[in-house]
């Protein structure tokens, strides 16, 4: 079995059912012992629900009771699932502030809620909805082994090469569910005379495999990284901010440094736009009020906030109403990095209907997003609650911007 | 002392609360108990399953709380109202076990009056979340604890906690105007100055508030809170100044508290081992020379122009005071960084090296004149209890600062923190940290001090000296009386500042 692998390697050690390693036990007590309990108010999930078994403190304590004799590892199974991994609650915590840099000793909760999902599994434990997940992994992975042209269709009329030192990597979400994402990115990047290249055969991204299946996501991860430089790649553009985190963090944890530059599409577009090889001249105007929504994985994980709120900037005619990361540390879309949808979908929705209602609040009229998750759950959200804030992705108003339709 | 109670009641009491608050908000599990059995101040994990309440349950309502209150004293089963659970002195530990009622679900913001200056609101709400609702209004409601970003207003009430900007705003007990509380037997009332909802001085009846702030859930459960609002101040400035000895600092507080300056909101004297500490493990603290040996702050709220008026008195009396301004940046980062460095288990240390160790804290309240003598002694208890257990505590310094409400003289909150190792403790250094809790608290109180600024004087060391040494003077029989009339049952909070004491010699 693959040993997961952070910043803490010790997560690596099982949790048992009544036990829990003396190491992990010393990471929960850090949080448990911070009574600042800061990552509360902060975290999604407690915003609607205000139980705070529900957050990055109700986590670590159960753990440490768990070490104390009191409950089983069954205790934390409504905790993991009730957890976004969006983050905010790291940031947030003293511990990472304060003791991060200094001692390696930040608060890594999303790190730890992966973990014990994949302990309760391997204790035969699970959680609910468990076959949800495996599900949706199914379908997923169906992809990889179905027929190969299938995996390429959203580019169908683009003539995208097969090879290239730059390499645009799509995954399945984007190929097959959000398909307008990947073909906006490729347009403009085409556009601006960016010579670039796509994968015939791309290997799976999951975040879902990341929660149950290490084996497999590692698999995958080893796969990708082979046909990349198969391909020629010596720089790839993601445009799915979660695929950011799982290459920049996850990849190089098990994998080491990567041969290749990984950059998100947003920093791509922003150095075209101040290069000149983008310009908005001539194409009719964009107009209204935007706010932008940081996805968190790029925002709270990755630290990218500037080069979207740049694009937005650039682009003509908008009046761009901004709310800084850091105040969006507690917004999510509701999505979740991996499987919160699927397995609370009426939180995740409410969280959704919140995050549009706090755009209309600033005076949005449109709020701009920079991942297809986002965009897939937000406009979900509008059409089921009539906000009227209407979702729309970076790409698409960057290709308007540029008369690409 | 803990007793680890059972409760014959218990499932008769919860059949009821599923049945009229509904199975989602009565919670059994083991880990929603195990994390409502304590809350931020030291907590013996060796101790965890005497403090298990045997159930949570979550209100929405102030009609759920009235029915929860009734099974309660029906069942006779204790309850223990739970806001943000960062309360210092054990408040919202359940000592009896039986029911923790977590409050947070209830977390409306009910009215906004800005033409009278108040809003109201339900316990549950965090007063950050509340400012940020108030902020287009340019209002906000400044009570500002270190732990502003995570309390609920609930717990605020509770324990009658205290604000870094009171000198210059008020504390909560008076930035509260009415509230609405559900008794010990189920009756709701509405206590103010008054009986008005938004009245702030009034001279009828009773002040029965004051009985209803501070009491740590003894006496009711507040459901409503009608508070005080402020405008938001156009600016803060804070200036941070290093005296080579404490004693300097000490007697700039004085000047500066006394001259009469209406937009100094808080002063704050950091001691020499405070420093020390700082120096050695606060990541956020622009390290100072060895000679900087204390320092003062001062923060000024308020117009621009006032506080600018301000600024060149307050230079003019540090120069006197051979004080040394450790510049904007230091002023600024160290104010912003007032929520956040309190507590840090990595900066426990034993021979030098990282032991996790959570945060003590004694929050006496003391005189301005008495401040030195109290400071000698503590560090002698404190510093012996190091030297007998060198693995199991550090001492992490002290802080002062003004304490008196709208007035920046007189008393001071004076902080001895500490660093307490939980996860290595055993009954025999437990026994010995109690012992040394109660002598801190017995100096502040034999120097005409009292043994809480603002958590409470309840925790388990410090209760006695509050209840037969602090409150000798009739005051704790008279509290026992009221605790009798109310809660016939003692069913909230039991335990708790020896009130246990009113129902001794009951068949019960
Ligand atoms: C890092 C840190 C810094 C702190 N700094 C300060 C500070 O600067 N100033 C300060 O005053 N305190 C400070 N505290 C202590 C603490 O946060 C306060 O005492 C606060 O008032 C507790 O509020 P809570 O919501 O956490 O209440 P809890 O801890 O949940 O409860 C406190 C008490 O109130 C009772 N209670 C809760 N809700 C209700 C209700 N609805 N009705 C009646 N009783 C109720 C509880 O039973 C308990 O006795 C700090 C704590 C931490 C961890
Ligand atoms: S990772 Fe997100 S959802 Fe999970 S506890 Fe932290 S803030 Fe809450």
């Amino acid at each position: 079995m693959t040993q997961q692998l952070s910043s803490k390697p010790f997560y690596g050690q099982r949790i048992e059912v009544r036990s829990v390693p003396d190491p992990i036990v010393k990471d929960c007590f850090a949080v448990f012992a911070c009574r600042h309990k800061f990552c509360r108010e902060v975290c999604p999930v407690y915003q609607d629900d205000r139980d705070e078994s529900h957050t990055s403190y109700g986590f670590h304590s159960t753990l440490l009771a768990i070490s104390q004799g009191i409950g089983s590892l069954e205790d934390v199974r409504d905790q993991v699932t009730n957890c976004l991994e969006c983050g905010a609650c790291e940031l947030r915590c003293p511990n990472t502030l304060f003791a991060g840099d200094f001692y390696g000793a930040s608060t890594t909760t999303v790190d730890l809620v992966r973990k014990v999902r994949r302990d309760l599994v391997a204790a035969d434990i699970g959680f609910e909805k468990y076959e949800a997940i495996i599900e949706v992994i199914d379908k997923y992975l169906s992809y990889f082994t179905g027929p190969e042209e299938d995996l390429t269709r959203w580019a169908e009329g683009l003539n995208l090469p097969f090879t290239g030192e730059t390499i645009l990597f799509v995954d399945y979400f984007n190929a097959f569910e959000t398909t307008v994402v990947a073909r906006n990115a490729a347009k403009i990047l085409s556009a601006a005379g960016v010579s670039y290249g796509i994968l015939r055969h791309p290997g799976a991204t999951l975040g879902e495999l990341l929660d149950v299946d290490l084996d497999a996501f590692v698999e995958h991860a080893r796969y990708n990284v082979n046909e990349l430089v198969t391909a020629g790649a010596k720089r790839v553009i993601l445009i799915n901010p979660h695929d950011y985190t799982y290459f920049t963090r996850d990849y190089t944890a098990y994998l080491g440094e990567l041969p290749f530059e990984v950059v998100y599409v947003t920093d791509v577009i922003d150095e075209l736009i101040t290069s000149g090889a983008i310009t908005f001249e001539g194409a009719s105007p964009l107009s209204g009020n935007v706010s932008y929504h940081d996805p968190c994985t790029l925002n709270k994980i990755c630290g990218i906030t500037e080069s979207p709120r740049r694009i937005i900037r650039s682009l003509p005619g908008l009046n761009f109403v901004d709310v800084s990361p850091v105040a969006q540390w507690s917004y999510c879309c509701g999505k979740g990095s991996s499987s919160f949808k699927v397995l609370h979908p009426d939180t995740s929705y409410r969280i959704g209907a919140r995050r549009l209602q706090a755009a209309a609040d600033v005076g949005a009229e449109r709020l701009v997003l920079a991942c297809p998750h986002c965009e897939d759950q937000l406009t979900d959200v509008r059409a089921r609650s009539g906000a009227p804030v209407e979702p729309i992705h970076v790409l698409a108003l960057v290709a308007q911007a540029m008369g690409l339709e | 002392m803990t007793t680890t109670a059972v409760h014959a009641g218990l499932e008769g009491a919860i059949a009821d609360l599923r049945q009229s608050i509904g199975s989602e908000f009565v919670l059994t599990e083991p880990y929603h108990r195990a994390i409502r059995s304590s809350s931020a101040a030291p907590f013996g994990v060796h101790l965890w399953q005497d403090t298990l309440p045997d159930l949570v349950v979550r209100p929405g309502s102030t009609a759920d709380v009235i029915e929860i209150v009734r099974i309660a004293n029906r069942w006779k089963v204790p309850i223990v109202p739970r806001g943000a659970g960062a309360g210092l002195a054990d408040g919202a530990m359940p000592l009896r076990r039986g029911i923790v009622v977590d409050i947070k679900r209830m977390h409306d913001v009910l009215e906004i009056d800005d033409d009278n200056m108040t809003v109201t609101v339900q316990p549950g709400i965090n007063m950050m979340e509340l400012n940020k609702i108030l902020r287009p209004l340019n209002v906000w409601f400044p009570d500002d604890p270190a732990s502003y970003p995570v309390n609920v207003l609930g717990g605020r009430v509770g324990t009658g906690g205290w604000s870094l900007v009171g000198a210059g705003y008020g504390h909560i007990p008076n930035n509260v105007v009415s509230m609405e509380v559900v008794t010990p037997t189920g009756e709701v009332i509405r206590v103010g100055e008054g009986g008005a909802r938004k009245i702030r001085k009034a001279s009828t009846g009773y002040r029965m508030k004051e009985l209803f702030i501070g009491h740590q859930g003894t006496l009711g459960i507040v459901t409503e809170l009608t508070l005080d609002l402020s405008p938001r101040p156009e600016v803060e400035f804070p200036a941070f100044f290093a005296v080579r000895d404490w004693r300097d600092s000490w007697r700039l507080t004085q000047t500066l508290g006394k001259s009469g300056l209406k937009t100094i909101s808080g002063i704050f004297q950091f001691d020499e081992r405070k420093v020390d500490f700082l120096r050695r493990d606060d990541e956020a603290w622009i390290p100072l020379p060895d000679w900087v040996q204390g320092a003062t702050g001062v923060i000024c709220y308020g117009r621009e122009a006032e506080v600018n008026a301000a600024k060149p008195i307050i230079f003019d009396l540090a120069k006197e005071a051979g004080a040394t301004y450790l510049g904007q940046e230091m002023s600024e980062g160290d104010w912003a960084s007032r929520h956040d460095r309190y507590h840090l288990a990595y900066h426990g240390r034993s021979g030098g090296k990282i032991k996790l160790m959570a945060w003590s804290i004694d929050d006496c309240a003391v005189q301005w004149s008495e401040l030195p003598a109290v400071k000698k002694r503590w560090y002698e208890i404190a510093d012996a209890l190091v030297a007998k257990h060198p693995e199991h505590f550090d001492v992490w310094g002290m802080f002062m600062y003004t304490n008196n409400p709208f007035r920046p003289w007189g008393d001071h909150l004076t902080e001895l923190d500490m660093g307490i190792n939980e996860l290595e403790m055993t009954p025999e250094i437990w026994a010995d940290w109690i012992e040394a809790k109660t002598e801190i608290a017995r100096t502040a109180v034999r120097h005409g001090g009292s043994v809480s600024a603002c958590h409470g004087g309840t925790r388990e060391g410090e209760v006695n000296v509050s209840c037969y040494e602090e409150l000798a003077e009739g005051q704790f029989e008279l509290m026992k009386k009221l605790k009798r009339l109310l809660d016939p049952e003692n069913i909230m909070n039991p335990g708790k500042y020896n009130l246990d004491e009113a129902y001794e010699g009951d068949a019960r």
